[in-house]
């Protein structure tokens, strides 16, 4: 059968078949170079490719550094939490991925996804928290999932611990992820995206101490991201211990005070001496437990569009009138520019004409014939009229200011506002109308018109009457723990100091030690042996008129009430300022600023603390007396 | 049926570098499937299957070898037509894995069928032009080599295995070559081939298929999707280097950012933990055999053995070089594996029981 080649098909056959040899021999050639250009040109990138592929760098956070009070007693720790994240690269589908993970754990699928897009510039292999703070359940759930869940991780990761719900929460703040804006500027360099950084209070104020330095270890990984070996770990740094001023048994008396008295406020208290806050609040506050680990966005938005506004600190950002606490200023500027004497007498009728116009005294009938002293005791408008008249407003401005009102205090807490105590200059500057009318320096002097203040400037006023003209700045550091040892922290320089003339200022003490332990309106504040000293404030809301017109819209507009203090009055020891927003009474403040001396003297002298008071304690006065009473411009007491 | 004489004239060289070729691959899948555990690990099971189908592909090719292709040769349309019938049976009673339906179970192995009809088309191809005394000059001659070709073509493609069904073409083509088809003619058929590309793109290829081509040309776009594998083909050759990063020390494979790194993707493997060197080495192997291989189909005694070998050699060298190239993600990713070294019994024996054809015809040269 079988067809031996015949010389001619051998002659074809053989040619072709060495072309074909030539065809192969030289695609074999083509491929050793492709070969050589990937493995030999191209090697160190290729390997480092494979590198990345394989080899992750896991960040290891930081706890952050753990709070103490002035006695090192701890404020605020730290507790292992569990968040779960994804690594992108190891997910091939994230919409799918995302979409179990909400179903497994009840999370917002929308606000997953908004979180992936928000980090979508990250390196693909750094893990994005999803859900900070899961719970056990949830994290059981993605457990048992694993496998369905590709690129899901959880992690243990240390977050904050603060002390019972919202105590000094203002104070402490809370910590958050770093935000963009944040990640653009000089401070937050080297920090990751997605790090939990302070976004207020001290957390923020001394984030950079506080943060520590975050570690890594460097693992071996396979393609789904399981752990296959260590291979380096650098263990993080605890962020520094803090020692706050903050003396916890004050605080806490504050709190107790406030929360007795149903009030919102503020409250800050200082050291005179030197301006170390004792305690320091803002009332309605928040639980920063609740911001530890991230917060939802459910209370986010609760917290956001309450209308008590908790995340606003009022002690800092809040600006309010002054009411009658304004006459001290008004009185000591009276003394030092020579206007007045301690024995300066005024006749109070219940009102005064000024400029053509009535300016009515808190006191329908009239105080009489009254001095210094005893026109602060009572809270004689006609007398600080009359006063404030002989100065004018610059020189009314000039020792408001000198007294650290209506200006920063510059504590060491982040977004501070400026009051205000307005001057011929403010008002060619900053208004309209330019000219400053003498007729306003009227209502300017028993701290009402522009006047607004900030109760830590209050705070700051009743430190400077104390300590004898030196406005202290305020300040929550008192030492820190770099590792060996606390080592302290110097106060910071006072704001300005003014030499006042010693029996000057003693008059107006004089008047304030009146105001509690004479027949004053700040009777309530009073301790046996120690010299209390204060003043109260009321201030309106909104005019009488106003009010009545506004009286079915529900707002509460009831007066806010205020007591500056300090105490004892020679050589005080501490100082400070109780603000309660609608409170009717001036008086209500000084019952909660009662409790507050009453346990920092029993600390101080070794007796048992007060409990926290009752409400029958703090013997409130809730009748409204502008309720029925229409007026046309009520007085100031 | 096996004289004492032949055993002289069989190919040592070609055999030994053959056997050594599938050593290697054998030890690339060992160190690319290695189970590791903390306490120390075990070779995966798929090694030992290897070995099964190892041994049991040398004895396919001492079968083909010992019968005389001649013999076969003249049975030749009988086996086709088992190839056949086994293709249309796993079409209907196959088992599905990977997206196709190619396999037969028999008892712990699955056969699979399709990756005989490269050595069954060449001898059918080869019978069919050695037989006729015009080769493969006419027209009418190729029309029918044609439908030989096709038709194992077309079931294969319908598992689905486009891969393994165009690796049909270059053994028609190298036969009808060696056999005299005319150059020109050889120069319509490609010139068709890329008239008919664009409708086949439209309306032949799946989307996965179009796909995987899309993301060749440029696989950053979807770096995470289709072009992963491409992508991570380069990284697992480049990563190797000049010396390799070791015998199980390749992180690619191991840790299987390369998918199927045992089986379509061995050579990549090679490339990583052999580096250049095991590259050039392995490469020079199959350059051997090949040439090797070409070397007895001219020295064939007839025609017949001529063909029948450029036609295994064909399909081969084609599997060889368009793996090879995929290993280094240089061509798109196609389900085709690299001869002797990659996971796959049925692979493993057909490409044996072809060298046993190819080493039977240069060993018969003599013979009458």
């Amino acid at each position: 059968m079988s067809t031996n080649l015949m010389p001619d098909d051998r002659r074809s056959l053989t040619l072709r078949l060495a072309s074909l040899q030539y065809i192969i021999a030289l695609a074999f050639a083509a491929l050793a170079v492709g070969f050589w250009v990937f493995q030999i040109a191209q090697h160190d990138r290729f390997l480092e490719m494979a590198e990345n592929n394989r080899l992750r760098r896991l960040p290891l956070p930081a706890p952050r550094g753990v709070l103490f009070d002035r006695d090192g007693r701890l404020l605020v720790e730290n507790r292992n939490t569990f968040n779960i994240a994804l690594v992108r690269e190891q997910t091939k589908d994230i919409d799918s991925t995302l979409k179990l993970l909400a179903g497994a754990t009840g999370a917002d699928e929308k606000q997953l996804h908004e979180t992936v897009a928000r980090r979508r510039r990250d390196p693909s292999y750094r893990p994005i928290v999803l859900i900070e703070n899961a719970s056990l359940a949830q994290v059981i759930a993605v457990r048992a999932r694993q496998w369905e869940l590709p690129g899901i991780i959880y992690q243990e990761v240390p977050s904050r611990r603060y002390p019972s719900s919202d105590m000094a929460a203002h104070l402490f703040g809370y910590v958050g992820e770093v935000t963009e804006a944040q990640l653009q500027r000089a401070d937050y360099e080297g920090v990751e995206p997605g790090t939990l950084v302070g976004q207020s209070g001290v957390e923020q104020a001394y984030n950079k101490l506080l943060m520590g330095t975050e570690g890594n270890k460097t693992v071996v990984v396979n393609s789904v991201g399981r752990e296959i070996r260590e291979l380096g770990k650098q263990e993080p740094v605890e962020g520094r211990r803090l020692e706050l001023t903050v003396d916890a048994d004050v605080q806490k008396s504050i709190e107790d005070g406030f929360a007795a008295s149903g009030f919102n406020g503020a409250a800050v208290v200082l050291d005179p001496r030197d301006g170390a806050v004792l305690g320091f609040t803002s009332r309605p506050a928040f639980d920063p437990n609740a911001f530890a680990g991230g917060i939802d966005r459910a209370t986010w938005s609760a917290l956001n569009t309450d209308d008590l506004k908790p995340l606003q600190n009022r002690a800092l950002q809040g600006r309010y009138s002054p009411g009658s606490t304004f006459k001290m200023a008004v009185g000591l500027a009276g003394l030092e520019e020579g206007v007045i004497t301690p024995d300066f007498k005024v006749h109070c009728t219940g009102g005064a004409y000024f400029y053509g116009r009535y300016f009515k005294c808190w006191k329908k009938g009239g105080h009489g014939t009254i001095d210094l002293r005893h026109a602060i005791e009572q809270s004689c408008d006609v007398y600080f009229y009359t006063v404030g008249n002989m100065l004018g407003v610059d020189r009314i401005n000039k020792w408001a200011t000198l007294f650290g009102l209506g200006v920063k205090s510059n504590i060491d807490l982040p977004n501070e506002v400026t009051g205000l105590v307005p001057s011929t200059q403010w008002k060619a500057e900053h208004t309209k109308e330019k000219k400053w009318y003498a007729g306003e320096t009227i209502s300017v002097a028993i701290g009402q018109g522009q006047v607004s203040v900030t109760p830590v400037s209050m705070a700051v006023y009743a430190a400077t009457l104390a300590n004898g003209g030196t406005r202290i700045t305020p300040h929550l550091l008192k030492a820190i723990d770099e590792g060996q040892g606390w080592k302290p922290v110097p106060p910071p320089p006072p704001q300005s100091k003014v030499d006042v003339t010693p029996e000057k200022l003693q008059a107006i003490r004089d008047g304030m030690w009146m105001v509690v332990n004479a027949g004053g309106t700040g009777g309530r504040a009073r301790i046996a042996g120690k010299d209390v000293s204060g003043k109260t404030g009321t201030a309106q809301v909104i005019s009488n008129t106003g009010r009545l017109a506004a009286a079915r819209s529900g707002k509460d507009l009831r007066d806010n009430g205020w007591f500056v203090f300090f105490a004892p009055r020679d050589n005080p020891q501490i100082a400070g300022v109780v603000f309660v927003e609608h409170g009717v009474h001036a008086g209500n403040a000084a019952s909660i600023a009662h409790h507050v001396l009453d346990t920092f003297f029993a600390k101080l002298d070794g007796r048992p603390l007060p409990p926290p008071p009752t409400r029958e304690d703090l013997r409130l006065d809730l009748t409204d007396p502008y309720a029925r009473r229409v007026a046309v411009e009520g007085g100031q007491h | 049926m096996f004289e004492r004489r032949l055993y002289f004239h069989v190919d040592w060289l070609l055999l030994g570098a053959v056997v050594l070729l599938s050593g290697i691959g054998l030890a690339m899948i060992y160190s690319t499937t290695y189970v590791a555990l903390p306490t120390g690990g075990h070779a995966s099971p798929m090694v030992w299957k290897q070995v099964y189908a190892l041994g049991i592909g040398l004895v396919a090719l001492l079968v083909c070898l010992a019968v005389d292709y001649r013999l076969l040769a003249e049975h030749s349309l009988a086996v086709f037509g088992v190839l056949v019938a086994l293709l249309v049976f796993v079409l209907v009673k196959g088992t599905t894995q990977m997206g196709g339906q190619r396999w037969i179970p028999i008892g712990p192995f699955n056969f699979q069928p399709s990756e005989f009809a490269r050595i069954t088309v060449a001898l059918i191809l080869a019978m069919y032009f050695g037989e006729n005394r015009r080769g493969a000059r006419n027209p009418s001659d190729l029309i029918i080599g044609g439908i030989f070709t096709i038709v194992p073509l077309l079931l294969i493609a319908k598992q689905p295995d486009l891969g393994t069904a165009v690796t049909l073409l270059p053994v028609f083509v190298g036969v009808a070559y060696l056999a005299g088809l005319r150059l020109r003619l050889l120069g319509v058929l490609v010139l068709a081939g890329l008239m008919v590309a664009p409708v086949a793109w439209k309306f032949a290829l799946k989307d996965y298929q179009r796909s995987r081509i899309e993301t060749f040309m440029d696989p950053e776009q979807d770096p995470r999707g289709a072009g992963y594998q491409t992508i991570q083909a380069r990284v697992t050759v480049g990563s190797g280097g000049l010396v390799g990063k070791g015998f199980r020390h390749g992180t690619q494979g191991q840790y299987k950012f390369l998918p199927v790194a045992h089986n379509d993707f061995i050579f990549s493997v090679l490339a990583e933990e052999q580096g250049f060197i095991g590259v050039l080495v392995a490469l020079g192997l199959y350059l051997f055999v090949i040439l090797r291989s070409l070397e007895a189909a001219r020295l064939a005694k007839d025609r017949l053995g001529a063909y029948l070998v450029g036609g295994i050699i064909s399909g081969f060298a084609f599997q060889v070089i368009y793996n090879v190239t995929m290993s280094a993600g240089l061509a798109p990713v196609k389900g085709i594996t690299l001869p002797l070294m990659s996971y796959g019994g049925s692979s493993l024996i057909a490409s044996l029981a072809g060298f046993g054809l190819i080493l039977n015809v240069r060993m018969r040269r003599f013979t009458n």
